[in-house]
């Protein structure tokens, strides 16, 4: 594999992420093609935990394929469907499997799914998650009980730029990072001014942040609008110009995005989300003016 | 107070469908306040069973009893001073689930079956609006939250802050109700207590109590261990 994404972090080299989701089903036939395709390309490639409270496989499985093929995965951990003694098995689990990475989520509400009448668990929350794998790395358990053998993790978080409001935001971002999340995923970021003021408030900290970057489609506009994504918020002018956009517009104005985060010289690094259309991460790269070796 | 709706009327008179006698009991409690349980709403659920019955050419005897709280032994023991239970092959409970279970305790020997669906701890925020504040966690956190829980009032029920999904201050499930952590941000800048929202919150101690939960009161300890 090259260089881990711990390196990467380290390299100060201006990072490419991406995210692709587990399949709805065993087969894996789709995320091991674009495991292939985005191989080379991203310093790491997360894969999300039941994206939008939607049932899909457990990442770790994703996970793990993409550590065979030579990409290093970032497992995203929701704590929305495990209670606390689930989420550590969970956790200890992939630290065995070879899953370093860990981004700590809230998770997205039940009510976004496809299991509308599941008991949201939420027994603890992102900040917990996150000392929680700090202390699985100290080879303790939550409850200060030994563990045989200590995980490995390098852990993030995800925060939202473009929250309203966003002070409660960086309060909690700052209990993340004390927490110990290294790098910070945030949500699609459209306003450069709301990125520059989180990152001015991050800056006192060592904290890597990856913007988020998101290929909006104009089939999903009315969804966009409607708050069917939450935390992604798309400002009704970039919703306009989506409408009836084709797919190069869409790259372009994702691309326009990445040409803007990269130009303010605001953040560590990127990170991509093209949910159902993945095969256009690499286009969305290229056309924002990142090299890349495929 | 306890704040139940009713259930769908056609739930109802399904559950209570073949029974020839029944007894619509009233809660006068939580339930009365809240419009869903107490005597006005135990006959406005007499007069449709009886008419829906009627529409069907259908008898049955259906008898209306309210009493002060179905929570509380004294009241339902009383019940048989009022009415013979044993007269009625139903007791259709207008209480919360509480006092569904306690009926159902007294007259063991009799189908007690619930006519309401109780859904939350609340307050009345006006006329014929209540809205839930308690999740009655035993692990309560409302003095680090400037009186405001994040337990029941945030979706998520997030300790330590808001998720990525306020938008002008509100939940991303429903841009129609307040974010918790906004709330509680303002209450705090209000109160000049900021700094409580800056300390993490150590996960909650659902094992603070068994449940289901048991409270003996101090004074009456010695009567019941």
């Amino acid at each position: 594999m090259a260089k881990s994404f711990q390196e990467a972090l380290a390299s100060g080299k201006f990072l490419i992420t991406a995210s692709i989701d587990a399949p709805k089903g065993t087969d894996l036939e789709e995320a091991a093609r674009l495991i292939d395709k985005l191989k080379g390309v991203v310093d790491a490639l997360g894969v999300s935990d039941n994206p939008c409270a939607a049932m899909h496989m457990s990442p770790w499985a994703v996970c793990r394929l993409a550590l065979e093929k030579g990409v290093d995965p970032i497992m995203h951990v929701a704590c929305r469907d495990r209670n606390r003694i689930a989420l550590q098995s969970d956790l200890l689990a992939a630290a065995s499997l070879g899953i370093k990475n860990i981004l700590c989520v809230s998770g997205d509400h039940v009510k976004f799914g496809d299991h509308g009448d599941a008991k949201p668990v939420h027994d603890i929350d992102s900040v917990h998650l996150l000392a929680t794998a700090r202390a699985l790395e100290e080879g303790k358990d939550m409850t200060g009980s030994a563990l045989k053998g200590n995980a490995t993790f390098c852990l993030g978080a995800a925060a939202n730029p473009e929250a309203d409001p966003l002070e409660p935001q960086l309060i909690k971002v700052d209990k993340k990072i004390k927490a110990g999340a290294s790098f910070l995923v945030t949500h699609p970021a459209f306003n450069i001014e709301n990125l520059k003021q989180f990152m001015g408030h991050v800056s006192h900290s060592s904290v890597k942040v990856l913007a988020g970057v998101r290929l909006l489609v104009p089939e999903k506009v009315a969804q966009y609008r409607d708050g069917s994504y939450p935390g992604l918020f798309v400002p009704e002018n970039i919703l306009e110009e989506i409408e009836g956009a084709d797919m190069a517009k869409c790259i372009g104005l994702a691309a326009n995005i990445v040409k803007e985060i990269r130009s303010a010289d605001l953040c560590h690094g990127i990170h991509i989300t093209a949910p159902g259309h993945e095969e256009a991460i690499i286009d969305i790269l290229k056309t924002g003016g990142i090299e890349t070796e495929k | 107070m306890i704040v139940a709706k009713r259930k769908p009327f056609n739930e109802i008179e399904e559950l209570v469908s073949g029974s020839k006698k029944i007894l619509i009991l009233g809660c006068g409690t939580c339930v009365a306040v809240c419009l869903a349980g107490g005597e006005k709403e135990v006959a406005v659920l007499a007069s449709q069973l009886k008419m829906a019955l009627a529409l069907k050419d259908q008898e049955a005897k259906i008898d209306e009893l309210t009493i002060e709280r179905q929570c509380d032994r004294e009241f339902i023991e009383e019940i048989n001073n009022k009415v013979s239970v044993d007269d009625y092959d139903l007791i259709l409970s207008t209480a919360c689930g509480a006092g569904v279970q306690l009926v159902s305790d007294v007259f063991d020997h009799k189908v007690v079956l619930p006519a309401l669906n109780t859904t939350f701890i609340g307050v009345a925020e006006g006329p014929g609006v209540w809205t839930e504040r308690c999740r009655s966690c035993s692990d309560c956190v409302l003095a680090e939250t400037g009186g405001i829980c994040p337990v029941t009032i945030c979706a998520k029920g997030l300790v330590n802050g808001p998720c990525g999904g306020t938008r002008h201050g509100k939940c991303e499930i429903d841009p129609e109700k307040d974010c918790a952590w906004t709330l509680i941000y303002n209450r705090l800048k209000k109160i000049g207590r900021l700094d409580r929202m800056e300390q993490t919150s150590p996960p909650k101690k659902y094992g603070a109590d068994e449940y289901p939960a048991r409270i003996v009161h101090e004074a009456y300890r010695r009567r019941y261990e």
